[in-house]
Formats: structure tokens, sequence, C-alpha cells
């Protein structure tokens, strides 16, 4: 499903004292079945944004188009919106509520108004595909599990709706390493499985080249650059200038081209830079 | 690696843990949950010890009980000398062993950041002029002196959660525990704050810094990794990173340049062991280019 979004604005506190323009003139396409990365750092904007995709927030100005409706219309069925694009929040596991996992997963498609079995057949879908185990879990409370099941619980409540747009705000943030990896693993394969869209909100940079096919940053309420991670990435100076920084292997690279001018450019993640610095250093020869 | 030592008694240490064991009830069944398993550390005064493990390997409990906000089961916690059990030493603990956690917002309890700041040094009684010199001072080192009159809410989080280390750093403490203090920031959050943490170190604070930053956990003098409520592997960054696979079998991940040292070895690339900063690396690279 794709998005189309045409010059939103979106105003904070408008005429009040502290107003803030948080969103301003924003025009972004998001295609069908891709991998979008957003990054940007705090107060740029970017959970501002993502909460105008499924009207959590309405503009002040601009559109909204998904599937080609415009879902900022004032007729627009926010279940309708609701049931195409899930948002999973920072820090999902905080909104977990109900006394046994499966509730907590069917709580979405009951409110969708589908039948019973077929609530239960995604419920055991959507637990599955976060890697957890139905017949383990099922019956227990969301609140004994460790940090990084209680969070796959809150992720198979929104991915049990079935949205076509998944969009997660730090999915990974405060998850040990393993957990971390794991969650990414799972928004993958939940990407390849279900064909939909995934807007990645991220502040690791590594990840974001590793996984998108389409870059925004944000800074300030506008969108400043977009493009593919290899593309937006090679605009190191302005992305430093903003704070964000480069993924680690681009950030070698770039210390190493400063001393050497001949060094490797274009490299986004560690395989890259095995296979360009073993090139450079005329080690790839056979025998 | 270096496994409970208990025995060798270091001349300066400021936190000594002697077999030390910590229980959870859980919750329904009431069953035992050992977090801690048997630990014995000792810190020494004006090191930088992180403390990295994946979540539920105890390291949280383990700091909770080095500043007395939970007791040991069995076992012993010293904290300059003082038992962490015994009640009438307890303000005198936590005073010198503060701690920073993850959630700036639930930190934060005044609409103005000096206030908040003076909320800790206010309780201890001391004298108002005091607490003034202690809060512009504390708010100084954290950079954030010119934020002093704005109210908390309207800060970034890196901005609250320096504001955080300042109100503990106003208690004037010999010791901070850090635990994840960077999980919630962006990456200029996490570099404010990572460069308050070193600076306070230099100026003779004792740091214990939990962590999942791999890249925090490299720039640590000391790298202790729990797992299972034990401690697994203690040492310098420099040993401890070298065992790459034994960190993978931890489910830890190693360290960006660390990962790539051991690729480019494998393409028969002399990096040196040592290799964990990405400077060392950039150093290396351009070095190794001019030689062949």
């Amino acid at each position: 499903m794709s998005i189309q979004i045409r010059d939103l604005t979106y105003v904070y506190s408008e005429n009040l004292p502290y107003e803030t323009v948080a969103l301003d003139h924003i025009n972004m396409e998001i295609r069908d079945h891709s991998f979008n990365g957003i990054i940007g750092h705090t107060g740029s904007g970017k959970s501002t944004l993502i909460q105008h995709l499924n009207g959590l927030l309405k503009p002040k100005s601009g559109q909204i188009i998904v599937d080609g409706i415009d879902i900022t219309g004032s007729d627009v069925k926010l279940r309708e919106i609701r049931k195409m694009i899930g948002l999973v929040f920072q820090y999902p596991e905080y909104q977990l509520f109900e006394e046994t996992v499966q509730k907590d997963v069917a709580f979405g498609p009951l409110n969708l108004g589908l039948s019973q079995e077929n609530v239960e057949a995604r419920v055991r879908e959507a637990l599955t595909l976060v890697g957890l185990d139905f017949s383990e879990l099922a019956d227990r409370s969301p609140f004994e599990l460790s940090g990084g099941q209680k969070r796959r619980v809150a992720i198979a409540g929104v991915i049990a709706m079935k949205p076509k747009v998944l969009v997660l705000d730090e999915p990974t943030a405060g998850l040990d390493p393993r957990s971390h990896r794991d969650i990414l693993q799972l928004i993958r394969n939940v990407h390849e499985q279900e064909k939909n869209t995934i807007v990645l909100v991220s502040h690791n940079m590594g990840d974001i080249a590793a996984l998108s096919d389409q870059v925004f940053v944000m800074e300030k309420g506008k969108l400043i650059l977009s493009g593919t991670p290899r593309e937006v990435f090679a605009n190191t100076a302005l992305l430093k200038g903003i704070g964000l920084g480069l993924p680690p292997a681009a950030e070698l690279m770039e210390q190493v081209r400063q001393r050497c001018a001949d060094a490797p450019r274009d490299v986004l993640t560690v395989e890259e830079a095995e296979q360009q610095i073993v090139r450079w250093f005329g080690k790839d020869k056979k025998c | 690696m270096n496994q409970g030592f208990s025995a060798p008694e270091a001349p300066d240490e400021i936190i000594r843990i002697e077999h030390m064991t910590y229980e959870y009830k859980r919750e329904g069944d009431q069953a035992a949950y050992v977090a801690v398993n048997d630990v014995s550390l000792s810190i020494e005064r004006g090191s930088f010890v992180a403390i990295i493990g994946r979540n539920g390997s105890g390291k949280s409990t383990l700091a909770k009980c080095i500043n007395a906000l939970l007791l040991p089961a069995s076992g012993k916690v010293y904290v300059n000398g003082w038992d962490t059990t015994d009640e009438a030493r307890l303000w005198q603990i936590r005073q010198t062993a503060g701690m920073v956690f993850q959630n700036p917002d639930n930190q934060l309890v005044s609409s103005i950041v000096e206030d908040d700041v003076a909320f800790g040094p206010e309780n201890l009684g001391i004298d108002p002029p005091e607490i003034r010199r202690r809060v512009d001072r504390s708010l100084s080192a954290v950079n954030m002196f010119e934020e002093r009159t704005k109210a908390p809410h309207l800060l970034s989080g890196g901005q609250k959660q320096r504001i955080a280390i300042a109100g503990v750093v106003a208690m004037k403490p010999e010791c901070i525990i850090f635990d994840e203090p960077t999980a919630m920031l962006d990456p200029n959050g996490r570099a404010e704050v990572m460069k308050i943490i070193e600076r306070l170190n230099r100026e003779g604070i004792t740091i214990l810094l939990i962590t999942h930053f791999m890249d925090e956990a490299v720039r640590a003098d000391r790298v202790v990794i729990m797992d299972d409520g034990r401690i697994a592997m203690d040492g310098t960054p420099e040993m401890i990173f070298a065992h790459s696979d034994e960190l993978r079998r931890l489910d830890m991940t190693v360290p960006f340049t660390v990962d790539l040292a051991d690729r480019l070895r494998r393409n028969d690339i002399p990096v040196p062991q040592s290799t964990i900063h990405i400077q060392e690396m950039v150093d290396f690279l351009c070095q190794y280019k001019s030689e062949i």
C-alpha cells in the first residue's frame, strides 16, 4: 500500500507562547511493499509525523493519501484507517493490559469486528510470527514475561490486525543485543511474509542502512533529505551537522579517507567495509 | 577470566561485594528466582567499570544492591566499608553511591531545572548558600547552566538526562551507578551523556555503567559481563573484546571495530588484537596502506 504525504503541516500549541511548527510542509512518497527508515533527532518531528499516519493527529494543512484515499478528510472512519495502518509505539510493552497474552493480542482484531475463530487464528499466527510459542504463552500473564518477550507480545497485537502498513517507532530501544537482533529479524520476516509496507523510526544508523530501501531525514519539522541509504549517508557533513552521524562502517571509512584520499567510499555495512578494504589492500587477488 | 575473586584485598576499593545472592519471588506462583548468584566483585576507587549482559542477567539487581535499594539475601555488599544492611549508614551509602536510571522522566521531580537539582541537597539539610553553589557547579558540570530556570518538560531527552545526572552530582557522590542512561536517547543525546560520564570519571568519580551498547563499554577501563546471575567475564576492554566467540556465546554483540578486525584478519590483514576503538582501526589502516 502506498502513501503520499502532501504539504503536511502541523502546529503544536497554536497561538500560545510555546507555539511550535512540528511539521513544516512535508512531502513524502512511501511506495507499496517498501521498507522505509525515518531518522532525525528527538524533537525533529518523526513521532508527530507517524501519529498523523493513522489519524491520531489531524494536520493543520496538507493531505495524507493512502491507497488513493485522503485520510485527513473529516468523513474518513478512523477504524478503516487503523485497519490499514498499524502503529507500534515506543516501549509498546507499557501498553499491555490484559490478563493473558492471548487476550492482549486479540484485543485489536476483536475491535475490528472479526469473528471469534478468525481472531483466534490471527492471534496464533501473530504470536508465531514474532517468534513466541502460542501453546506455552497464550494463557500466561504478559506481565510475567521478560522485557524482550513483552515487546514481542505488544508487536503481535498490532500485527494481528494485519495492517498493510506497519509503522514502528524505535522498536529496539532499551533491548539487549540479542533481543535487538531478534526484533529486527522479526520485522524483516513480517515484511516478507505479509508483503506489507514498513516504516521504521530508529536512532540506529547501522540498522537503518542495513534494512531500508528508502531513508527519510527529518530536522526541525522539515524533511531535509531522502533517498536510498547510499544516497542519504553520502551526505556526511549534513548528517553530522544535525548531530545524527553515520553508520559505524561509513564513519570509519570517512575518517580513513581524511588521511588517505584513495580509501574506499560508499561503504555502509561491515560486510562492505571488509570487501572494500581487502580490495583496497590488493588482498583479493587469487594466487 | 577472573571468576569470583574474593581473596585479594584491593587497597583502595570503594565497593566490595562478597558472595552476594539475591532472589526475587515470582509473581503468581511465588517461585524463587535467583537474579544474582554468589557474586563477588571489588570496584577500585576512581575506576570506570562497564557492566554488560543480556536482559535478566542480574546487572540492574546488582546495581540496586550497591546503593541499598535492594538488600542481598546472602553475602555482603560494602560501600566505603559500610555494610549496606546497616540502616544507620543508609543515607551515607546512598550519598556515596548515587544512581541514574534509564528514563529521565521518572527521575525529575520539579517544574524548574535548578529546583530539581537542589532537591537532593535540600533533603540532606545543607545550608542554602552551599546548595546554591552545588546546584550551579553541578549544572555547569553537565553543560546545563544556561537552562537552569527552564521547565524540564520543555527540554530534550538528553538534556533531561543530564539534569538527572546533575541532581546526583549535587549530592557529591564518590561513585555514580548509571543504569542504561542512554537507552532512550538519540545519537546526540547519547554522545552528550557519554561525554559527561567520562568527564566525571576524570574528575575522580568512580563510574559503574550498565549498558547494552558495546561502543560505550569499550570506553570503560574495565568490563564485567554478567550472565545468568553470575560474572561470566571480567577484564579490560582489550581483553574482553578479543574473545569474540565467547561474547557471541553470551549473546553479546562485538563492537563494530572488533567485528571488522576479525574479518580483516581472516583475509590475512594483520590487525593487532588490541584494536577496539575506531581511531585505532583508522590508524592501523592508514599505516598498513602506506607499507604495502
